[in-house]
């Protein structure tokens, strides 16, 4: 997949935050709020929570954008991951509390999907289409390994007790499912 | 015991998407700590490719209060900042933004490189698949063209082959032989396909002796057809006939006999 083109832009964002601009800090809320609170969502079911990781999330930006190092994610990719673990830490406190499997999937209830406009819209569209048509390519088990890892949070041994596989035949999964979707992403005219 | 590089390299996607856990996270992480370049760089393109995985969720906008109160946290801060803060803060700027930007055009060209040369390979195996199509459809209309020149024969002659199964069965084959070429197309109708391990094998019988005339299987409606050359003479063939034999096909007909002129 090529690098996301405002790449360059949202580095001069972060440090701007870094930096304690609010501009630059009401830009790059304004920007990925909604990449963000999207992807909460489908990692926690649950969109009042989901708002509370947003706002803990973005305040953590603003407290340590200056630890941020471009060598190791893009802004975006950093911002996500940042989400995401906090959002993990939250699943894991839940389902040790009441068993979170037996959770009601909110799925996004009465949310707004983000509409946002002219370029930025179809730019993420098409970065949307593009990996989801990524991860139709892949077999079905590897597809879903891959999703119980990243937007549950299991790690492999857990995942093989969930699906009662054998361990090796999830880490195989995971690794071929892995490096086909990266040659999918790679690959614009199949994708 | 200690891992070689490419069993680390291995363990990467998994740890990118955060599936890793026991000995191999430890090691994984004990080995990063120490350094590895390699596996650094790999890592940062994988993280690139997670970076794709959390982009196919739908945005969903926040509302209007959830932004009024981040911000307005923020706002309530950033008034706080003192002197050495904002300079040390503005140094965060500019170190930032250089390492950025050099690292943006670092891990473009490396992942445009690496792009490049997974497409490389795909395109080098679709050329591969389609050089091999290309020799199938080759082979395919020269077959085609022997079967036309057959037909087209003006001496040819039919010969019909009866099934021997008993009860009678519906199937049946019929042999179109060219005198003038020498050659034959056979067609195989209704028959079963064969066991595992076993092939039919068309013969013609000169002189009282079998010839084997090739082997076949039939598709899924029971139906054949191959292309028989440099047969002798049609005239001296008194017979023909279809058996079953082992795979490959076999010297002398063994098996039972299913079709027969």
């Amino acid at each position: 997949m090529p690098l996301n083109e405002r790449e360059p832009d949202d580095l001069m964002l972060v440090g701007g935050v870094a930096a304690g601009d609010e501009a630059a800090f009401r830009e790059l809320f304004d920007r990925y709020a909604s990449t963000v609170l999207g992807f909460l969502i489908q990692l926690l079911r649950d969109r009042a929570q989901a708002e509370e990781v947003l706002q803990e999330t973005f305040l953590q930006v603003w407290e340590q954008a200056d630890r941020y190092r471009p060598s190791g994610a893009s802004p975006r990719g950093w911002l996500l991951m940042l989400a995401r673990s906090r959002a993990l830490d939250r699943v894991r406190s839940s389902r040790s509390r009441q068993g979170r499997e037996n959770r009601v999937a909110t799925e996004a209830s009465g949310a707004r999907v983000a509409q946002p406009e002219g370029p930025r819209r179809l730019e993420d569209d098409e970065r949307r289409a593009v990996v989801s048509r990524a991860l139709e390519t892949l077999p079905d088990e590897q597809r879903h390994c891959i999703e119980l890892a990243f937007f549950r949070g299991l790690t492999h041994r857990e995942i093989a007790e969930s699906l009662e596989q054998p361990l090796g035949t999830v880490k195989s999964r995971i690794l071929l499912g892995m490096k086909k979707l990266r040659q999918s992403l790679a690959e614009p005219s199949r994708v | 015991m200690t891992m070689h590089r490419a069993q680390y390299l291995d363990l990467l996607p998994a740890y990118s998407i955060g599936a890793l856990d026991g000995d191999e996270l430890r090691q994984l992480e004990e080995h990063l700590a120490a350094g590895c370049e390699e596996c650094e760089r790999q890592l940062a393109l994988w993280r690139r490719d997670v970076e794709a995985l959390a982009s196919s969720v739908p945005a969903v906008e926040p509302s209007d209060a959830v932004r009024r109160a981040v911000v307005g946290r923020v706002e309530g801060r950033a008034t706080g900042a003192d002197g050495a803060a904002t300079f040390w803060r503005l140094a965060a700027v500019i170190a930032v933004g250089v390492l950025g930007a050099l690292a943006w055009l670092h891990l473009d060209l490396r992942g445009r490189v690496e792009s490049l040369a997974i497409e490389r390979q795909v395109t080098v195996e679709r050329l591969a698949a389609l050089e091999s199509d290309l020799g199938s459809a080759r082979n395919e209309l020269a077959r085609l063209r022997r079967v036309s020149g057959i037909v087209a024969s003006p001496g040819k002659r039919l010969v019909a082959l009866a099934s021997l199964e008993q009860p009678a069965g519906g199937a049946f084959g019929q042999a179109l032989v060219d005198p003038v070429g020498r050659q034959a197309v056979f067609y195989a109708y209704g028959l079963r396909p064969t066991e595992q391990g076993k092939t039919y094998q068309l013969w013609y019988i000169a002189a009282g002796e079998p010839v084997s005339a090739g082997t076949f299987e039939v598709d899924s409606e029971g139906q054949a057809m191959i292309v028989v050359e440099e047969i002798v003479p049609p005239e001296t063939i008194d017979a023909w006939a279809v058996t079953v034999e082992p795979q490959g096909g076999v010297p002398q007909p063994t098996g039972p006999m299913v079709l027969k002129s």
